[in-house]
Formats: C-alpha cells, structure tokens, sequence
C-alpha cells in the first residue's frame, strides 16, 4: 500500500509489528509443543498463541479504516478487503463440496486467512494499477 | 461524474499533488475524481467549491442533466 497519509503510515508499522510477532509466536509454539509435549488446557492456550497477531491483523485494518481520513482510500481499502471475501467464499465453497464428495483429501483450514489475503492484494494490486494508467498527473 | 477538477487545476498551474495537499487527500484521490472514477462525498465536494471560490455545481456536472442532454 502506498504510505502517503499519516494513518497508512501507522498502518503498515502495525502490519509489520504483527507479522513479525506472528513468525515469533509460530516458532516458539511449535518448539515448546515439541520439547514438552504439552496436554489439556495449556496445550490449548499454547495453540491459541499464533492466531492471536492473525486477529491483531483483523483489528489493525479495523483501526485503519477508523483512522484514514482520506475517504478514496478508506473507501479502496474496502473494496479490496470485500472481493478477498468473496475470493474466500467462492474457494471454501468449492473446496467444502470437493472434500465433502471425496474428490479431494480435506486439507487443515491454514488456508482462509491467506486465501483471503491473497484475493485482497489481488485487487489491491489491479487498483492500483488502474489508478497509475486511469490518468497520468500533471 | 463527469467534473471540471482538471482544468480549474490547470487554470491555476496547480499539479495533483498541489491539490491534493490544499484539500488534505491523497494525489489518487484528486486523481480519481478527475478521471470521474470516484464521486466524493457531499463534505470533499464542498471543500472543492470553497478552494475555487465556486458553487459545487459550477465543478461537478449534473448526472440527471447529463443524461438529459444525450
């Protein structure tokens, strides 16, 4: 995204504080699973722990959307956000009735968040370029 | 919808970013009204018409007299 207003600044200081604690927390879940072997309700805390700066990412576009004061941008963030959602929805659709016929092996539901990322900076990407060729500034 | 954005811009000898900076957006805000990919809100619309000393209609062009003319 391009950092060009005070709130897309802080924005993607966030996003990295969050992917960065994200790799943090999934290294150091799994290197304690696998030392210790942990069961019951700390086994559960511990598997909770990476999804925790997954749902900070959640709050963070939340905040942003709060913050921006740049209605265009606010209102290209969302359109974004929207067709990811609707990427997640069509892929998890056809993967429910895939592995739900047997046709596919049911694979761990990793995929959503990054299903929907992905979707996301799809059509972050095409805006961004219709913007950059739509009109050249003078 | 359709605008006069650019050439009241021209007429000043003002960039995008020049704009930009004295409506407080970003330059692909300035440039997406320009182009009519985005209409702005009522309160951006009037920010418009205060910075060139202009009524709103005087910039924005009626859609529903648009289509009329056609």
């Amino acid at each position: 995204m391009n950092a060009s207003t005070p709130a897309m600044k802080r924005y993607n200081r966030r996003m990295l504080w969050a992917f960065a604690a994200y790799v943090v927390a999934l290294f150091a879940a799994n290197s304690i699973d696998n030392h210790y072997h942990l069961q019951g309700g700390v086994l559960i805390a511990l598997s909770v722990v990476p999804a925790l700066p997954i749902i900070a990412v959640v709050a963070i576009i939340g905040r942003y959307l709060v913050e921006e004061r740049d209605e265009y941008l606010r209102q290209r963030l969302v359109t974004c956000m929207l067709f990811g959602t609707g990427v997640l929805l069509a892929v998890g659709t056809v993967y429910n009735f895939l592995s739900g016929s047997g046709a596919i092996d049911p694979m761990p539901r990793l995929w959503i968040f990054p299903v929907w990322a992905m979707g996301w900076f799809a059509a972050q990407a095409f805006l961004c370029l219709r913007d950059r060729f739509a009109g050249q500034p003078a | 919808m359709k605008n006069r954005l650019r050439v009241l811009r021209a007429e000043r000898g003002w960039s995008q970013g020049d704009l930009a900076e004295r409506l407080e957006v970003s330059r692909q805000s300035v440039n997406a009204i320009e182009t009519g990919r985005y209409d702005p809100s009522l309160p951006l619309a009037f920010r418009i018409a205060d910075l060139f000393e202009l009524s709103i209609e005087q910039i924005f062009v009626n859609p529903a007299l648009e289509a009329g003319e056609e």
